[in-house]
């Protein structure tokens, strides 16, 4: 379509153009300080306000020498993945099997079993019912408590549910004449159909999991060696709480660990988002698809 | 069993409950897990929700402990806080409501109308990246940025003459701190749908539209928006849904005793009182009335649209 290009029209263009580079902006330049801080001359770090677009002095790795020779992150890290890998991968696998039962035309609980997982999107029990049920369930400072309990939710059932239901009958169909059973009418035919899918959902269990902590704050009070990065993140970050991760690694003098604190922090902050920053490029074709695919059609 | 080629409707509406059990026997196996694990993670704690009308103890359990009827509610309502935390729950939300959620549909139509596609490509990547950073760094970069030598205190203070603080120590500040790092982090993400909905937009009725002579923001009003309205509604009712339940982790990970007057909500309520304090029949009601509150929220809001736009979420499906 062939626009005139007005006056008012170039007005609007120079406005919209420059309001989204703002907020592109906006957007990055958090990061970016606190990329080029983790890399800048502690001694500098110390005194200094605004913004650091580039690394202050000369560029280190200090602080990530510290912060990967640290084992109180080390084991963040590794319970982190561990919870990551579990949750994910089971919960997709368990997810896929609910949307596939509830996308079923002949059988009887598709519909009874579509209602009861639904039923749990509009109404739950909150937060003190839940965690008296993981209490229950001897899961407390436990690493099923993280595990468990988030490997499925209703809107994503939901979702492998339209995405089952866009697929021509006919598949099944014929699989089941050659005498398929239902488990690999599922596995072997079905679900590489909606791949897709499986990888948006996937995805965002990933994601969901990487950047957890409430459920570990509450869950694995007493379980300090069984926190997920992020929460030893929290303290850091945020509760600053340098010297006690400092200390146990190398019992420093109270002046460098003020010192270096503020650079292991931005190290952690980096060492912590990294991964989700370098996949989500790649995700990112996915996760649009994903988001249009959940069943809300404009 | 092979003869279900050719599925009649009617047949398999007939069909015994011992006749489909053979049938899918590998099926109704399948749907074991999945049942017990809903019914153990998200019905049991409602049946738990019997101790908002309970004196709980937990080494009584829900069977031994004392009845007490509606006391925990009275308690609650009663409670000197009560109208501190409902109001802060509100506004939060609505702030959300009335100004991020506009915005983000603002946002879908500006990158609508770039036609440099590189351009629109790089924006939307940056917006949508700070919706997978975490909540923990999100509030430590806050708890940075607003420190009394941070960049947004330095910033604040250079435009309104006010000495420097920790703005995070002001309960005055705490729902614009809470509203800004919202639209940071959710902004792009939150426009990802609307555009999605805008370029299914027929390109047809805006070319009639601009043959007509009708301006590109005339288009916009006449056509994109009244398109994309279906998918406006459904968010809105999502959103209105979860009116009193507010992003409350952040506000655990950013709020302090010092800013509970304006910061304290409903779930953070619930949280501080039921695990930090074990007052379980109290905080259980608490989030109980919240539950409710939500139900009948969206239960409504799900009603009207099906009234109005002839689109409606719980159904999942657009009536024709």
């Amino acid at each position: 379509m062939i626009e005139r290009t007005t006056k008012s029209r170039v007005v609007f263009c120079v406005f919209n153009y420059g309001l989204l580079i703002v907020f592109g902006f906006l957007c990055v330049i958090p990061l970016w300080h606190v990329l080029m801080a983790s890399v800048s001359d502690p001694r500098l770090l110390m005194g200094s306000a605004g913004i650091i677009f580039a690394p202050l002095g000369r560029a280190t790795l200090d602080g990530y020498g510290i912060v990967l020779s640290n084992s109180a992150v080390l084991l963040g890290y590794g319970n982190t993945l561990l919870y990551v890998v579990a949750n994910a991968a089971a919960g997709t696998l368990l997810t896929a099997i609910a949307g596939f039962l509830v996308s079923r035309k002949n059988f009887r609980l598709a519909k009874p079993l579509t209602a009861f997982i639904m039923f749990t999107m509009i109404f739950n029990g909150g937060l003190i019912p839940t965690y008296m049920v993981i209490r229950g369930l001897g899961f407390i400072n436990t690493r099923w408590a993280i595990i468990v309990p988030a490997l499925m939710n209703a809107y994503y059932v939901i979702v492998m549910k339209s995405a089952f239901e866009q697929l021509p009958a006919a598949y099944e169909e014929s699989a089941k004449l050659d005498g398929a059973g239902s488990a690999r009418i599922l596995f072997q035919i079905l679900l590489p159909l909606i791949k897709p899918t499986v990888v948006v959902v996937f995805m965002f269990a990933v994601i969901g999991q990487w950047n957890s902590w409430y459920p570990a704050s509450i869950y694995l009070p007493r379980a300090r060696e069984k926190w997920p990065l992020q929460l030893i993140m929290r303290s850091l970050l945020i509760q600053n709480d340098v010297s006690k991760l400092l200390t146990t690694s190398s019992g420093d003098a109270n002046h460098v660990i003020n010192m270096t604190g503020n650079l292991v922090k931005y190290c952690v902050t980096v060492v912590g988002t990294l991964p989700i920053l370098i996949a989500y490029p790649f995700a990112q074709r996915y996760f649009v698809t994903g988001i249009t695919l959940g069943g809300v059609k404009g | 069993m092979q003869a279900k080629a050719f599925p009649s409707p009617k047949k398999t509406c007939d069909t015994s409950l011992r006749h489909d059990l053979a049938m899918n026997k590998g099926l109704y196996l399948l749907a074991i897990p999945i049942i017990a694990f809903f019914l153990v993670f998200n019905y049991a704690p409602m049946g738990g929700l019997l101790i908002a009308f309970q004196d709980f103890k937990p080494q009584r359990g829900i069977l031994g402990s004392n009845w007490v009827g509606v006391k925990n509610f009275v308690d609650f309502f009663t409670n000197p806080s009560f109208w501190t935390i409902l109001r802060n729950t509100l506004v939060i939300s609505l702030l959300g409501l009335v100004i991020a959620f506009p915005m983000s549909i603002v946002f879908a139509l500006q990158l609508n109308e770039i036609n440099w596609k590189p351009f629109k490509k790089t924006i939307q990547t940056v917006s949508y990246m700070p919706y997978f950073i975490s909540l923990v760094v999100i509030c430590g970069l806050v708890t940075e940025f607003c420190a009394s030598n941070g960049v947004v205190t330095g910033i604040f203070c250079a435009i309104t003459g006010k000495p420097a603080e920790n703005l995070l120590t002001n309960p005055n500040y705490f729902w614009a701190i809470n509203l800004l790092s919202d639209l940071w982090q959710n902004l792009g993400y939150s426009s990802i749908i609307f555009v999605a909905a805008i370029t299914s937009v027929s390109a047809e009725l805006h070319e009639a539209a601009a043959i007509d002579g009708a301006t590109r923001l005339r288009r916009v009003w006449s056509i994109t928006i009244p398109s994309i309205m279906p998918t406006i509604v459904t968010m809105l009712i999502l959103r209105c849904g979860s009116l009193l339940s507010v992003g409350f982790e952040k506000i655990l990970l950013l709020y302090s005793p010092s800013t509970y007057s304006t910061a304290d909500v409903i779930s953070t309520h619930v949280q501080r009182l039921g695990i930090e304090k074990a007052q379980y029949g109290y905080s259980t009601a608490v989030g109980l009335f919240n539950s409710v509150i939500n139900t009948i929220l969206l239960i409504t809001a799900n009603h009207f649209s099906r009234k109005y736009t002839d689109t409606a979420v719980l159904q999942g499906r657009k009536k024709r």
